[in-house]
């Protein structure tokens, strides 16, 4: 009885992993297909590749999104690390407003967060672009890379800072030659997050872009609405995938550290 | 610490100040301010097509949320039971999905379900079908590629409730002459109450709001809350009628977490 309960159980949860990995499966393998028809197997083949990089809106998306992701990442470490710091060493009025605030962006529904800056934008007169496409993706990313660094300085062992400052060292040199390399591992994490969110982000984008300007999301949005499915968007989707794939990787293994 | 502050001031606070402000029209269209409130847009918006939209909205992410609670339970369960490494790795194969963005997981649902898709192609092929099924652009569509984007969110919190559960508990159960239903009914399941709260509201606030997945799976029969204000704002451009729309979404998500927050506290009450 037992027994037949977890075997069953066994293949349920089966079923269910293919069900989570086979459309991802199927859309990198057909990308490799060297045929028009997205799901007829002619054999394997790099020609949707070859195309995509001789297709120089792609590579305008690419650098878009590569562009916007820094920016965010930069600003985002730094503001971040700034905040997670004052969050775990200092008492303050407000800090469990500004606990609650940080975790805001992360859990409303993310289109009225980015309809509200789309207002904003119209209301105060600022043209749509990359700069304010960035100013939205900092605005969420800042909650994220703080959340993460702030998980990683609980931990921190302050005796350190205190045997550096007791050999003279003052608190700015403290902080970059003491502080900053033990916490770094979790910075860069809260900065890879931050990276993450930026270039994957669809809703926010398509709300504060405006006409001229498209990322790497925006572009396979506009393929998959207008044309559907195509072996040529199999072959972005998948580019695109491994990227955030391999950010992913970096970030599990800076965890583990 | 200020500069964050004044980031999200400025960014996220600000912005949602001047929803408020549109939403009740006392911003005209040269973008002057005026300090008469209005009402017209919820007047409007109850004789519109958007009470329909809100309803069916909700429904979707009931749906959704029951789906993936009803999928998700037995896997995290046995994830759960597991031990070590193994556990680790199902685990890990729960959370890769949580890396891969929504537009693609939803762009690769339909390189299976579109016309020219692996099922149309496949039973096409084999005789089955002399006529491509219509698997997209319709409710089950968009039910089906929810659940597909929602389900590791629900699986995560449910793990980590059940990963906690003391298992001498059921077997005392089990000892005392509990079926295994009972025991599951009065024991794990009331025991892993605040992973199933956790993961409803983690699966039914983002789904309420849900643009992508209705957009390229579904059709006009499951246009949502996010395709209309999508609409209003992209398409249509009426700012007014489409803050007032974000208003009472926003109002809904902020009254679903307040409830659950309730709701939580109230069961970690009664577990003490």
């Amino acid at each position: 009885m037992k027994k037949t309960w977890d075997r069953l159980l066994q293949g349920y949860s089966f079923l269910m992993y293919v069900f989570l990995y086979a459309p991802i499966l199927i859309m990198v393998i057909f990308s490799f297909n060297d045929s028009k028809l997205l799901a007829v197997w002619r054999g394997f083949s790099l020609r949707w590749y070859e195309a995509l990089i001789f297709d120089p809106t792609v590579w305008k998306a690419f650098y878009n999104s590569i562009w916007v992701a820094s920016l965010t990442t930069v600003i985002s470490m730094v503001l971040g690390t700034m905040t997670a710091f004052v969050m775990i060493r200092y008492g303050f009025r407000g800090k469990s407003i500004l606990d609650s605030a940080l975790y805001f962006p992360v859990v409303i529904p993310e289109i009225t967060e980015a309809l509200s800056l789309l207002l904003f934008y119209v209301f105060t007169g600022i043209p749509l672009g990359a700069v304010t496409v960035a100013i939205g993706h900092i605005a969420f990313s800042i909650s994220y890379a703080t959340i993460v660094i702030r998980a990683r300085l609980v931990g921190f062992d302050r005796s350190v800072e205190e045997a550096a400052q007791s050999l003279g060292a003052n608190e700015l040199r403290t902080f970059f030659h003491v502080t900053l390399p033990l916490i770094l591992p979790g910075v860069i994490a809260g900065g890879l997050l931050a990276f993450t969110v930026s270039y994957d982000d669809f809703v926010k984008t398509a709300f504060t872009a405006g006409p001229g300007f498209q990322s790497l999301p925006l572009k396979i949005y506009a393929m998959a609405s207008r044309g559907g499915v195509s072996p040529l968007l199999n072959a972005l989707a998948t580019v695109t995938l491994i990227v955030s794939l391999c950010l992913a990787l970096v970030r599990l293994r800076l965890s583990k550290t | 610490m200020s500069p964050t502050v004044i980031y999200l001031a400025v960014f996220f606070f600000a912005p949602f100040v001047i929803v408020l402000l549109y939403a009740f029209g006392m911003i005209d269209i040269h973008r002057q301010l005026h300090f008469v409130v209005s009402l017209d847009y919820y007047f409007d918006f109850f004789s519109s097509v958007a009470p329909l939209v809100f309803g069916r909205s909700l429904l979707m992410a009931l749906a959704t949320t029951a789906a993936c609670l009803v999928l998700g339970y037995p896997m995290s369960y046995y994830i759960a039971v597991k031990s070590g490494r193994q556990r680790e790795t199902l685990m890990l194969l729960v959370i890769i999905p949580f890396w891969v963005s929504f537009l693609l997981r939803t762009y690769a649902l339909m390189t299976i379900l579109d016309v020219n898709g692996i099922i149309n192609v496949t039973l096409l092929s084999l005789g089955l079908i002399s006529q491509p099924l219509n698997l997209m652009y319709n409710t089950q569509a968009v039910l089906l590629g929810m659940v597909y984007n929602y389900l590791p969110f629900m699986i995560l919190p449910l793990y980590a409730s059940m990963e906690k559960l003391d298992k001498a508990l059921l077997e005392a159960a089990g000892s005392l002459g509990a079926g295994p239903a009972r025991s599951f009914l009065h024991v794990t399941l009331p025991l892993t109450r605040s992973g199933i709260g956790a993961g409803s509201i983690l699966v039914f606030v983002p789904a309420v709001g849900e643009f992508i997945i209705p957009q390229l799976l579904g059709g006009t029969e499951s246009f949502m809350i996010g395709n209309l204000i999508w609409t209003l704002f992209l398409k249509a451009r009426n700012l007014w009628f489409g803050s007032a729309v974000s208003i009472i979404l926003i109002a809904l998500v902020v009254l679903m977490v307040a409830l659950y927050m309730k709701y939580i506290t109230k069961g970690e009450e009664m577990a003490i």
